[in-house]
């Protein structure tokens, strides 16, 4: 029988070189598999006489029995994996997916935040608070910004009831400037982060409540040049690359100089992300320090802007939606 | 505020750089300009409009075009044109002889000049003066009123024209509107003034309220031949608060709030008179009247060039600083180290050294100025502790399988009141932070079948009248099948005790709510209650207090030496009886051998009788000293079996 003879000599001289574990898993499936070579002579036993299927069928029958002990024996040979029986048991598909452990998703805004901070307390600063609900005197008088000042436009507020109260929502995290100088000698680095209150439409960069964070440093010698340098590495560790970044003038009623710090994102479009300047003299001489001995910047950042521009997230509105479709991304 | 690119051109010999250009420089030192659009103009040619936000303390003296085309030639180091002179028709007589003034409010109203013009000839305006007007998105009316207006974008002053003929007699008075007063507007609008107001009035009605509209009656019609023109200044709170309280902001009203020097008036004046006279003929009656008591003093500010470099961090080179404060026209003076400036009428801005030296910061280049790592002794930073253990929080929550959302921080209910709402369901401050959870875990089963999440933040409740804000941390499981929902409450209070062991804290216990609603538990520590469960699903902790209590270090006991022994034992309880009060009988029965109790079965079942529940627990023990041999262990097990069974109630199953 040329047939089988020429099955015989194919398979047991592949096998006697097969080296390793998943060809001789392939020489099975070749000859002995489902569509193997002999399995097809098996299955076309059916179609011949009675007498043609005793003698081939005793035959392929004979030599699938060979080889399946030569399989073994090889498999065996090739260790952890060896056996058929075994293998079955043991055997891992390491492609298939793991399973799923549930965790958590951190909101992206509180996972930035940690980041911002950790890069500021790095650098000296201290992680300070203060209150939403604010006074009119710390949001805006004791600021340079005073009642029936065009500048208050800049601010829309939400205010609480009664009005006489002059109680507000605060509308920047600045307030927290005066409530600290009042009560600590510089030197002075802290952070101030906290959710801000406006009131105006919101569209998709526009939100009637967002994240900011208040930057402070006083010392003898504080300079633009310092933070210029501060806000340089701030933007070279959150975004770990070199961001482009430009300084530009900019006005707040309680610095001077003031400036507009813009960061350019993927679009190559400029994004105002921190307003910033030299604490005006007045101010601090409202909280009784000598401008002739002290000096320091300010600056506030949308902590908003930031994660968005981080991960590419096109509507400020999403931060406070609870959409775990949302917040399961991050 | 937009401005043509044309007109800023016009104030130059020199070309201006391209729109682009242009923009570029003018936000790197000035303003944020961005180039809005290409305009064609009926006399074919084209014009660029630009879009500047001036900054509002340069409202000023940028609100024109003048004081743009000034920045321009700060900034590109383009001299200004100089203007031609031209020829006037004069007529060599008083103002006075025509008019009377009358000045009442002299601390509203700074500056006033009025001018006449006689015999001019009302009619179209020139096309030149139109298509700049159209290109600036104003509608031209007549060549009197578009020379006002143009003077306007021009140089920053508002300026007013009455038909001088239909004042009779010829008399202004500036004074307050008598409560109730009542006035229309050029627009044909009404409005009902009060005694807060000031207006500008005949012998008897106001014909303008001030600074901010002028009246339909004493208006410039085609018949009109000789005009009073109004260049006054107005104290800006005032017209703001006019204006806020009519409703009516215009033009004029934006330009005086922002306050403008009182010295423009003079030199407006006499543009707008020259340019009535180029459109619309007559003659100017040479002198003016003009009332103006406190004359404008223009400040005089020193500072030494240490003073620079000290708050910037950079030396500039004083010929460079020299040069930028030239150019500024502030007229610098240098003497031994120490510049003196003196400032411009329309640099109101301009008040102390800092200003200045923002000045020199901004034309020399904030981009120019190099970044210098600050000096100084760095201090160990002190750890601020709801930051920290928020952010523990937030790492054992994440890992027990919970996201973390955020609210806002208005409600539909609560006990602070909104003076201004932005919605119906915004119109209080939050009094806790569950509702709003709830809220997000049934919108988000639409998507989800098992929603946990939390969130940390801020609630506002009133004490003694008195606005209280706290920290909070709440949280909700949701499942979508609800056969899982019935297990929740112990979720919750698995999770809760994750959290708390996580904190180091762990003398917690869980007690019914004395208050109403009843499915309220309260979680204790000692007899502190720090928030509660709102069976089945939803927890909320104050924050303070949780971290009052967080201790970071938590104590160490040695591992023993000798093998602990567990038995099981099994009490029958009433269905009322509280875990935490068998519990107690069983630690305060054993004594310190027993170092831990399990609670590891709650069952209820047919065979146990209605009235019943079986409570299973491990009890460990261990010695520090010792191996502990079997009979001693008896010993207690009997002890606490005799205590148990104590309580006729309680039964314990051998």
């Amino acid at each position: 029988m040329d047939i089988f003879q020429s099955i015989r000599k194919d398979a047991f001289g592949a096998l006697e070189e097969a080296s390793d574990f998943e060809t001789v898993h392939k020489i099975e499936a070749e000859y002995i598999g489902k569509s193997g070579r002999l399995t097809k002579i098996l299955k076309s036993l059916k179609e011949m006489s009675l007498a043609e299927r005793k003698e081939m069928g005793s035959t392929a029958n004979a030599l699938k029995k060979e080889i399946e002990e030569k399989i073994k024996l090889k498999k065996e040979e090739f260790g952890e994996r060896g056996g058929s029986n075994h293998r079955d048991a043991d055997w891992i598909d390491i492609t298939a997916p793991g399973k799923k452990i549930s965790r958590g998703h951190i909101h992206p805004i509180s996972r930035v935040l940690k980041e911002v901070t950790s890069i500021f307390e790095s650098m000296g600063f201290e992680v300070v608070e203060g209150p939403e609900v604010e006074t009119e005197h710390y949001n805006f008088d004791a600021l340079n910004i005073p009642k029936e000042h065009p500048a208050r436009d800049l601010w829309d507020t939400f205010w609480i009831k009664p009005l006489k109260n002059g109680l507000l929502l605060r509308t920047h995290t600045s307030p927290n400037q005066i409530r600290y100088m009042e009560k600590h000698q510089p030197p002075l680095r802290i952070i101030v982060p906290g959710q801000v209150f406006r009131y105006e439409a919101s569209d998709s960069s526009h939100g009637i409540q967002f994240y900011q964070l208040e930057g402070l440093m006083v010392d003898k010698t504080t300079s633009v040049a310092n933070f210029k340098a501060l806000i340089e590495q701030f933007f070279k560790k959150l975004f770990k690359e070199n961001i482009q970044m430009r300084i530009r003038p900019g006005y707040f009623p309680f610095v001077e100089p003031g400036f507009e710090v813009d960061i350019k994102d993927r679009s190559d479009k400029w994004l105002e992300v921190i307003g910033a300047g030299m604490i005006h003299p007045q101010i601090l001489k409202n909280v009784k320090l000598d401008p002739s001995q002290w000096q320091g910047f300010a600056f506030g950042m949308g902590l908003d802007r930031i994660t968005m521009m981080k991960y590419k997230i096109d509507d400020i509105r999403l931060f406070h939606s609870g959409d775990l479709r949302f917040i399961r991304q991050f | 505020m937009l401005f043509s690119y044309n007109w800023l051109q016009s104030f130059f010999d020199k070309k201006l750089p391209k729109p682009e250009k242009l923009a570029e420089v003018l936000t790197s030192h000035s303003f944020e300009t961005k180039v809005l659009k290409e305009v064609g103009l009926p006399s074919g040619g084209k014009d660029i409009v630009l879009d500047i936000d001036v900054l509002p303390n340069r409202a000023h003296d940028c609100f024109s075009h003048l004081g743009i085309a000034r920045e321009i030639s700060v900034v590109c180091n383009i001299p200004l044109k100089i203007q031609p002179q031209q020829k006037l028709a004069i007529e060599k007589r008083k103002a006075e002889e025509f008019l009377k003034l009358d000045v009442q409010e002299s601390d509203f109203c700074r500056r006033y000049i009025a001018g006449i013009m006689l015999g001019i000839k009302v009619g179209p305006s020139p096309s030149w003066m139109q298509e700049r007007l159209i290109v600036l998105g104003q509608k031209p009316i007549n060549n009197i009123v578009d020379s006002a207006n143009y003077v306007m974008f021009e140089l920053g002053q508002p300026l007013h024209a009455f038909d001088m003929d239909k004042l009779n007699p010829a008399k202004i008075v500036v004074r307050r509107a008598k409560e109730g007063e009542q006035i229309i507007t050029l627009d044909n609008k009404e409005y009902k003034l009060d005694k807060s107001m000031l207006v500008i009035a005949d012998s008897s009605d106001p014909i303008a309220i001030a600074g901010i509209k002028g009246g339909k009656k004493k208006e410039i019609d085609a018949k009109t031949k000789n005009i009073i023109i109004e260049s006054a200044n107005f104290e800006p709170i005032n017209i703001r608060k006019t204006s806020q309280k009519l409703g009516l902001r215009t033009g004029a009203s934006v330009g005086f709030e922002n306050e403008i020097s009182p010295a423009l008036a003079a030199d407006a004046i006499e543009r707008v008179m020259a340019l009535i006279s180029e459109t619309a003929g007559g003659k100017i009656v040479s002198e003016k009247i003009d009332f103006y008591p406190k004359k404008f003093k223009p400040s005089r500010i020193s500072f030494g060039f240490k003073d620079i470099a000290s708050l910037l961090g950079v030396k500039i080179p004083e010929k460079k600083a020299l040069s930028i404060l030239n150019r500024l026209r502030l007229e610098p003076k240098k003497e031994k180290g120490e510049i003196t400036v003196m400032c411009p009428s329309e640099r109101m801005d301009l008040a102390r050294k800092e200003d200045v030296i923002e000045e020199i910061a901004r034309i020399y280049g904030y981009d120019k100025i190099p970044a210098e790592i600050p000096e100084g002794v760095l201090m160990p930073v002190r750890r601020n502790d709801n930051y920290f253990y928020g952010n523990v929080i937030r790492d054992i929550l994440v890992g027990a399988g919970f996201s973390e959302v955020y609210n806002y921080s208005f409600a539909k209910i609560g006990q602070i009141e909104i003076e201004n709402p932005i919605a119906m369901d915004k119109k209080y401050l939050r009094m806790d932070l569950w509702n709003g959870l709830r809220m997000n875990a049934a919108q988000n089963l639409k998507y989800f079948d098992e929603i946990k999440i939390f969130e940390i933040g801020k609630i506002f409740r009133k004490a003694h009248e008195r606005i209280i804000e706290k920290n909070k941390l709440a949280g909700v499981v949701v499942y979508k099948d609800n056969k899982k929902n019935t297990d929740v409450f112990f979720e919750i209070k698995g999770v809760i005790d994750a959290l708390l062991s996580g904190l180091g804290i762990s003398d917690f216990w869980f007690d019914n709510s004395p208050e109403p609603p009843i499915n309220r538990v309260e979680i204790k520590i000692g007899n502190d209650g720090i928030g509660f469960i709102m069976s089945p699903n939803t927890f909320e902790i104050d924050l303070e207090e949780l971290i009052r209590l967080a201790t970071e270090e938590i104590e160490y006991r040695p591992v023993s030496k000798y093998p602990a022994m567990i038995r099981d034992i099994a009490v029958l309880v009433p269905p009322s009886t509280k875990v935490i009060n068998v519990l107690d009988v069983i630690e305060n029965t054993a004594g310190k051998l027993l170092i831990d109790t399990d609670l590891f079965d709650i069952y209820k079942g047919d065979e146990l009788g209605a009235n019943r529940k079986n409570l299973a627990f491990h009890l460990i023990f261990q010695s520090s000293e010792k191996t502990l041999s079997d009979k001693e262990v008896n010993v207690l097990i009997d002890k606490i079996i005799k205590a148990i069974e104590g309580n006729s109630d309680w039964e314990v199953r051998k």
